[in-house]
């Protein structure tokens, strides 16, 4: 096998690993569940009265564990494991999911603990919802782009 | 001046644009049309890698892997340094593609990237301060076969003798069908520079195989 042939055979290896799906998806589900912990936990640390200050410290350790991971999360999306138009959509329909769900936890929570911790990551979480909407709303614009312009050249070609 | 398609010498060598997936030498200058098809091709290629069909990266890599790596084997010293510029470019194209605004500029997109690529790499070989240019000097120094027998060998000969620029803008210009601007662009010069690079390359090409045919 020549040099090039062979270094295509690797380039192909390369993409195979580069490329896969499930670790794309693993950091948008990572993004999402540090994104709500964090939220909850912020919300619990800035909301509840007279904490002690041991517990503060543990809710800030926490926070900023969960924020770490946010940005690691989005980091990896940004730089090593971009998404494509599909992967977009679905990984929006995932964020639509689960922050829909976390939506509903919320409210739960409010109506049955109530208190300002709940009603604050209640907000958060509406806040995350319509944000989710937004970028499946985009990614699917995207996406028909993407496959009207598709067509155009395949009916061309 | 020689233009596109005219004879360098009186050889049946022609300098025309190649068509850009043959599977012949890559130094050898074929006399075939430009295809608008490939444009097409090329387009298409790139809205179905940002789509997010994984087959089509498989064929992205199969139309381009070898352009890229004769091209980056004309940037490094060795065989296995092209192959790591070359799999280090598809790392690259691989994580950048979604993010690639224009589909049509695919091509001088994917070659910019390994030319970065290689720039990179030997901006951390070499570490006295250089650019990208006086660096392309230090690499691949000139072969000569001795034991020529076919114009193309010749030609491809020739070719290796050119300096670093100017064999890079030849190469790009004539067997990858970069525009003279889209040559400008991936090499950040103004367009006069590249057109003055390939005026040069195709006297000191045409003068290097005269050379030879007066020596044999």
């Amino acid at each position: 096998m020549n040099p090039e042939a062979l270094s295509k055979v690797k380039a192909r290896a390369l993409a195979g690993a580069e490329l896969s799906l499930a670790a794309r998806l693993g950091y948008v589900g990572l993004l999402l569940v540090s994104a709500a912990l964090t939220t909850v936990v912020v919300a619990l640390w800035f909301t509840e009265p007279s904490l002690p200050s041991r517990t503060q410290i543990a809710f800030g350790a926490m926070s900023v564990i969960g924020v770490s991971w946010m940005v690691l999360a989005a980091w990896a999306l940004k730089v090593r494991r971009p998404l494509f138009a599909r992967d977009r959509v679905i990984a929006g329909g995932m964020a639509v999911t689960f922050s829909g769900v976390f939506v509903v936890g919320c409210v739960a929570a409010a109506i049955v603990a109530g208190g300002a911790a709940a009603y604050g990551a209640l907000a958060t979480s509406v806040v995350m919802l319509l944000a989710a909407i937004g970028a499946l709303a985009g990614a699917r614009r995207r996406f028909a782009e993407l496959v009207a312009r598709r067509q155009v050249l395949e009916t061309k070609a | 001046m020689l233009a596109k398609g005219t004879h360098l010498t009186g050889t049946s060598l022609f300098l025309c644009r190649r068509e850009p997936f043959s599977r012949r030498h890559d130094s050898l200058f074929v006399s075939t049309p430009i295809l608008n098809d490939d444009s097409r091709a090329d387009e298409l290629l790139a809205i179905r890698c940002q789509l997010g069909e994984r087959a089509a990266f498989a064929d992205l890599i199969d139309r381009w892997h070898e352009p890229l790596w004769r091209y980056l084997r004309r940037l490094a010293d060795s065989n296995q340094t092209a192959d790591d510029l070359v799999q280090d470019t598809w790392v690259r194209v691989l994580r950048g593609i979604a993010g690639l605004r224009d589909a049509t500029r695919l091509r001088p997109w994917l070659f910019g990237i390994a030319r970065r690529n290689a720039m990179d790499r030997l901006r951390a070989q070499y570490t006295r301060p250089t650019d990208g240019d006086a660096a392309l000097e230090n690499l691949a120094a000139p072969e000569v076969d001795a034991s020529l027998e076919a114009d193309l060998a010749a030609l491809e000969s020739g070719l290796e003798t050119l300096p670093a620029r100017e064999r890079e803008t030849l190469a790009l210009f004539y067997l990858r069908e970069l525009s003279i601007d889209q040559i400008a662009t991936l090499l950040e010069v103004p367009p006069g520079t590249i057109k003055s690079r390939l005026f040069r390359a195709r006297q000191l090409l045409r003068d290097q195989l005269a050379t030879k045919g007066a020596s044999t």
